[in-house]
């Protein structure tokens, strides 16, 4: 006996399991998505021969040209403010006052960052044309001290070198805080105090 | 004339294509922009610098280490933390014990031999990728970490962005 075939169903493909798929795929994405922050970098190589050596001793007629930075710490943090001297003059440039990490730029403070930035460079620049040299010949030196020196922020170091990079000087000392004494050390001198 | 009259609901259907084409683009295009690289860049403020050059894609057997350091003095490296802002001095050297160990043990997992210039220089760059309010000296202490003699890790990179002021920013 001849069975009537069914007429063929309108059969469409079900289509929800993959747009559930899709849409948990755009959900990760969308989470994970993190444009990139950073585009640039400055290079830098630490010398083989003296990482952990205390900072090497120059001749007098060495070409260098020395910045000294350090902290001036108030109780409202965002009134502390970096204070720069070059060499041996009496003069000290302040930096715009706060801790960078917790204020948003403003121009302004990009521009009084930049005018003192210009102001360092034109008076390394006189430095180097009285030395003579070529900038490669000159040592840069970064010097903050410690306790004062060692609170410099980070921004304001880079920012001091970037004025010796633009310069063209491209041998940077960095001079500032050892570690802090390992627990042997420690040890060995209260034995020593004792 | 007569108009036609609509007795039954007709089984309205949406049409979905407009909708999965969009959404198939959507993935295309997070697909493309995903950089899972830059998972391990903390959220810092990163200082400007007008001398930086342009961070590239680099050869994968020499990938740089990236050890970011917030504005409180908090080291993360790999899934690592330390605190490099401690009170006391003897945290602060532990700290800094710590991240040397991890800096010994992640080099030593990427394979030493191959890693490693002939005079046991390591070929393979940290990048400090550091915020504009940490304190410079945290910053010392871990180039001094990068550079201690079981390390010898002594290419380094600060992460710095365009300033605000140049062109094109």
């Amino acid at each position: 006996m001849a069975v009537p075939l069914p007429e063929p169903e309108d059969t469409e493909m079900n289509m929800t399991p993959m747009i559930d798929i899709v849409f948990q795929l755009i959900i990760f994405f969308l989470l994970s998505l993190k444009f990139k922050t950073i585009d640039r970098r400055i290079e830098s190589m630490l010398p083989k021969d003296r990482g952990l050596a205390p900072t090497p001793t120059f001749p007098e007629d060495f070409l260098k040209v020395k910045i000294k930075a350090f902290r001036r710490d108030m109780a409202d943090k965002e009134k502390a403010y970096t204070m720069i001297k070059i060499d041996n003059e009496k003069k000290q440039y302040v930096l715009p006052k706060g801790w960078k990490g917790r204020l948003k730029e403003s121009s302004d403070r990009i521009d009084a960052y930049d005018k003192v930035m210009n102001t360092l460079k034109s008076i390394v620049l006189k430095k180097l044309k009285a030395h003579g040299g070529s900038p490669e010949e000159v040592k840069g030196e970064i010097v903050a001290p410690p306790p004062k020196g060692g609170a410099v922020p980070h921004g304001d170091i880079v920012q001091i070198l970037n004025v010796f990079l633009e310069v063209g000087m491209t041998d940077i000392v960095f001079e500032g805080a050892a570690t802090p004494l390992t627990s042997s050390e420690r040890a060995a001198r209260a034995a020593g105090g004792s | 004339m007569a108009a036609k009259v609509i007795t039954d609901t007709e089984d309205a259907k949406m049409n979905m294509t407009p909708m999965i084409d969009m959404t198939f683009l959507l993935v295309v295009f997070f697909m493309l922009t995903i950089d899972l690289s830059q998972k391990e860049f903390f959220p810092v403020d990163l200082p400007f610098a007008t001398t930086g050059v342009e961070d590239k894609e680099e050869d994968d057997e020499v990938r740089r280490f990236v050890i970011n350091l917030t504005g409180d003095g908090t080291v993360h490296f790999k899934s690592y933390e330390f605190n490099l802002a401690s009170e006391d001095p003897g945290e602060q050297d532990d700290a800094i014990q710590a991240l040397q160990d991890a800096l010994r043990q992640v080099h030593s997992e990427r394979g030493e031999i191959l890693l490693r210039e002939k005079d046991g220089a390591s070929k393979v760059p940290v990048m400090i990728h550091a915020d504009w309010g940490a304190k410079w000296k945290y910053v010392q202490w871990i180039m001094q970490a990068c550079a201690h003699p079981d390390i010898k890790i002594y290419k380094l990179q600060f992460a710095v962005k365009k300033p605000p002021t140049e062109k094109g920013s």
